[in-house]
């Protein structure tokens, strides 16, 4: 099994804010501030020409996950196989190391004050579930994988669509 | 993906995987959140008869495992501190706030009382019967006003959908038609925003259009469909309506109209095609604020790609004071085109059952008119809004407040309503006060809201996951729930709760008396479905060989109009002394009709629409979606910002000639200057309080929320919370 990752298609991603949700509901956590998956909102340009996208993200597994390192307390290992980065929150001794060594603001920090975060639904995959966030995901732009047959997927679809811009075959469906 | 060895039982737990061992059950059931339209179907993890986890279905195939944020929060939903837990009467004042329990039988005994004695007093219909959100109970509680005898069933849709159908149906005698997106290859998506407001679609529209559909968006706001558009019409508020003339005129001038369709079924195209010639490309620009040459190429793209569909929203574009008029002039582009009931284009399909068209036939019509209106007193409305009432099956609420304190044609005494949210009218403070002068008020709700605490008696309703319904959907999907949990302390279906009632002041109709289970077979009997059959797929299942309606009906049996055919022109308009043509007419208050107003008053205000988390009030209170957006916030571009010396996050006061309202500042990009928008139903800062109670439009009484006019200034330090 080799390593997993998440993919998020930004041009599905509407910004609902379901994955969010999901994973708090999964997770019992509380929301506002404290919550596992973050969706940003990006405008770019100025009226008229403006972009507007939208990003969803959460731990992103790391190769030589940061956190990881730098965790004095060695709370936080990466999982043979599948490289899901866990952290034994009995281990955690909360000195907040891996929230100023993670560069997407994935750890989080519940009352108890030990470090928690997304955990890649680990225990769903091995009953063939799909992670929380990817199941709800309205638009279908959240997906997760084997990081090569996810790159695989995207060279795909971008092929795809470069074709289909190229007009070399004829674009409206059949009726 | 079974990659490892069984895993210990804590670590199952806290994964909240479902077995044996766990004892987690998944139990089905649906959210009814939203809208009929949704209703997605709910895989409840149920531990010791309690959730612990929502996932959407896998094998409904209407939302297919998906949920949206707002369903996803369910758990809080159901179990929120706020469920009323048991009948409740109030003690002391009105407004006081103060209640007591009392039993169902107490409380039902109580209603039956009053009202019969209000029916020999008054008449029946001095009671108004009202039905809010969720919508799921309508056909019964219909049913229950006109068996008691009362015309006045009122709901939600006084001001909400229902005047899109009106306008279609003056047009064609029926709907618009249901948008063919996977067969179509142009959608045009007017005044709607599918992401947050129909999520279940959105899987379909990027499917279709990473297949090639094209897209025309129109609307004021960015929206995440602008990024998918081909071309964008950000229409400046309220002038959708001179939009549709303008293409329409591009449409004529250059031939592209379908001129069989036009010769040989439509009435009045020679006069509509002399009026659309006031609205040439430039002429438009000028209204509407889009560029000549893009109203050009969308007309064009349009009317030549065969088929085109169209798809409006609930209510956008009849949120107007030239509501009705102007989504006739968009719907009638269907029509001239030669997409009206078109395979791939707007194909009609009667509504089978709460709404949803998917084919299946059933008596619901006949179910809920249990007696016919000549029998009864006129309705709310039916004096003032004569078309309203001539073309919707129910009485204008909107006008509600004005009857109740005018009296006149007959004084309105008593209300039962589910789901009652007085903030739902413009001036809803007005609305509030009206609603105090009744001798009576009955609120069944899940929550005890601000309108709840002005009711005599307060009925705890329980939520989708507590009881049994029936469920269609779009893609012929079938459920009969079964409830996933105990109703939470007292709370009672709406459907016992309206039954049970219907034993006590509908005594003579044999029907109701059979039960809920009984009037839905009665309901499904065209379709030979039963509600015993039903039952035995917990998750439900698609029906198969539903016979879809034929293309093109009308080339059989005409239009259901006066003339047979589309109207152009509209005889049921004319008749009423209304202007038959879908004449455009500025916004009452806008920065062209009423200048002097604009100087005080510079920036348009447009409210209302959609937020991925919320849906009306309704989510308002759950910590997961709230915590996605904790304040009120009005967007407002960063061009009038930076003239008002606002930041992002400032507070500031947005007010219009009838009051003001505290909010913090969003600087985006997603209104254009000279344009703000906020979302409605804040009890914090409710935006129809600033918001005239007759601000309305003159044919279906819907209120002007999408275009007024307002201000927006930066509160100074002193006034400042925080
Ligand atoms: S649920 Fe999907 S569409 Fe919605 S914000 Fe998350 S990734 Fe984006
Ligand atoms: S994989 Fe699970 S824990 Fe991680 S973000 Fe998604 S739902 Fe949350
Ligand atoms: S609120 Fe969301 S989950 Fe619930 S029915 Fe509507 S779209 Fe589906």
């Amino acid at each position: 099994m080799a390593q997993l990752g998440f993919s998020i298609d930004v041009s599905r991603c509407s910004g609902c804010m379901a994955c969010i949700v999901s994973c708090l509901d999964q997770n019992d956590l509380q929301g506002g501030g404290l919550a596992f998956r973050h969706v940003t909102r990006l405008e770019r340009g100025s009226y008229p020409s403006v972009k507007l996208s939208f990003l969803s993200i959460s731990c992103l597994h790391c190769g030589d996950a940061p956190c990881m390192m730098v965790c004095p307390a060695q709370a936080i290992y990466k999982r043979d196989g599948d490289g899901i980065v866990e952290v034994d929150r009995d281990l955690c001794v909360g000195c907040h190391s891996c929230a100023l060594a993670c560069p997407f603001g994935a750890p989080q920090y519940p009352a108890d004050g030990k470090m928690n975060k997304c955990n890649f639904c680990f225990e769903r995959l091995n009953h063939d579930m799909e992670p929380a966030c990817v199941c709800v995901c309205p638009t279908r732009a959240l997906g997760f994988g084997p990081l090569e047959t996810l790159a695989e997927q995207k060279a795909q679809k971008a092929s795809i669509s470069i074709l289909d811009s190229l007009h070399l075959w004829p674009l409206n469906i059949s009726l | 993906m079974a990659m490892e060895p069984e895993l210990p039982i804590n670590s199952l737990l806290k994964g909240k995987i479902p077995g044996e061992g766990t004892g987690i059950e998944v139990k089905k059931t649906i959210c009814s959140i939203c809208n009929p339209l949704s209703h997605c179907g709910i895989d409840a993890y149920v531990k010791d008869g309690v959730v612990i986890k929502v996932e959407g279905t896998k094998e409904n195939p209407h939302n297919a495992g998906t949920l949206c944020s707002k369903g996803a929060s369910s758990r809080q939903y159901i179990y929120h501190q706020d469920r009323i837990r048991t009948p409740l009467l109030k003690k002391g004042d009105r407004g006081s706030g103060e209640f007591e329990p009392i039993s169902w039988d107490d409380a039902l005994d109580l209603i039956a009382e009053r009202f019969i004695k209000l029916k020999e007093e008054s008449g029946p219909e001095s009671v108004v019967f009202f039905a809010g959100y969720s919508k799921w109970m309508r056909p019964f509680l219909k049913r229950l006003a006109h068996s008691y005898g009362s015309p006045n069933y009122t709901t939600e849709s006084s001001l909400c959908h229902l005047a899109t159908v009106l306008a279609a149906r003056l047009n064609y005698g029926s709907p618009a038609g249901v948008p063919e997106i996977s067969k179509t290859g142009c959608l045009v998506v007017w005044g709607a925003n599918p992401f947050y407001s129909n999520t279940s679609k959105v899987r379909e529209i990027l499917d279709a259009r990473e297949r090639g559909m094209k897209i025309i968006e129109v609307g004021p706001l960015l929206t995440p469909i602008t990024a998918h558009a081909d071309i964008h019409l950000r229409i400046r508020p309220g002038t959708s309506g001179a939009l549709a003339l303008g293409m329409a005129h591009v449409i004529i001038e250059e031939g592209l109209y379908d001129k069989d369709f036009v010769e040989n079924w439509t009435h009045g195209f020679e006069e509509y095609r002399a009026y659309v010639k006031e609205f040439s490309p430039a002429v438009t620009e000028g209204i509407t604020g889009i560029s000549s040459s893009l109203i050009t190429k969308a007309a064009r793209l349009y009317a030549t790609t065969k088929p085109a569909a169209m798809m409006t929203g609930a209510s956008p574009t009849v949120h107007h004071t030239n509501g009705i008029q102007n989504h006739r002039a968009l719907t009638a582009l269907i029509g001239l085109t030669g997409n009206y009931d078109q395979e791939g284009g707007n194909y009609l399909v009667p509504p089978s059952y709460v709404s949803v068209p998917n084919g299946v036939v059933t008596r619901e019509a006949e179910f809920v008119q249990s007696r016919p209106w000549q029998e009864m007193p006129p309705r709310i409305g039916q004096d003032v809004y004569p078309v309203w009432c001539k073309m919707a099956p129910e009485g204008q609420a909107m006008h509600l407040p004005f009857q109740i304190r005018s009296g006149k044609p007959y004084p309105i005494r008593a209300m039962l309503a589910f789901g009652l949210n007085h903030r739902m009218w413009a001036g809803s403070d007005f609305m509030l006060e009206s609603l105090k002068m009744l001798d009576f008020i009955v609120d069944v709700d899940l929550f005890m809201t601000d309108t709840a605490r002005i009711a005599d008696l307060v009925l705890p309703a329980c939520s989708s996951f507590e009881r049994s319904e029936l469920k269609f959907y779009q893609e012929q999907h079938v459920i009969w729930t079964s409830p996933a949990i105990k109703p939470l302390g007292e709370s009672r279906s709406d459907a016992d709760i309206i039954f049970d009632l219907a034993k006590r002041i509908a005594p003579d109709d044999s029907l109701m008396g059979q039960g809920y289970e009984a009037c839905v077979d009665w309901i499904l009997e065209p379709a030979k479905l039963k509600v015993k059959d039903i039952k035995k797929h917990p998750g439900g299942y698609t029906l198969k060989d539903v016979k879809m309606p034929p293309y093109r009906k009308y080339k059989k049996k005409g239009f259901p109009t006066p003339s047979g055919k589309m109207e152009f022109i509209s005889s049921v308009l004319e008749e009423a002394g209304q202007d038959p043509l879908p004449r455009f007419k500025e916004p009452v208050l806008s920065p062209r009709s009423s200048p002097e107003v604009a100087k005080e008053y510079p920036l348009i205000l447009t409210s209302g629409a959609r937020l991925p988390m919320f849906i009306h009030s309704r989510t308002f209170r759950l910590p997961w979606t709230k915590g996605l957006r904790p304040d009120p916030m009005v967007d407002i571009n960063a061009k009038d910002a930076e003239t008002r010396g606002i930041s992002s996050g400032d507070w500031v006061s947005l007010s219009t000639k009838r009051g003001a309202i505290r909010v913090r500042a969003h600087l985006t990009e997603i209104v254009s200057p000279g344009v703000v928008n906020i979302y409605h139903g804040y009890p914090q800062a409710d935006i129809n309080l600033l918001i005239e109670p007759d601000y309305l439009d003159p044919i279906s009484a819907y209120p002007g929320f999408k275009a007024l006019l307002c201000e927006v200034k930066l509160i100074t330090e002193g006034m400042r919370r925080m």
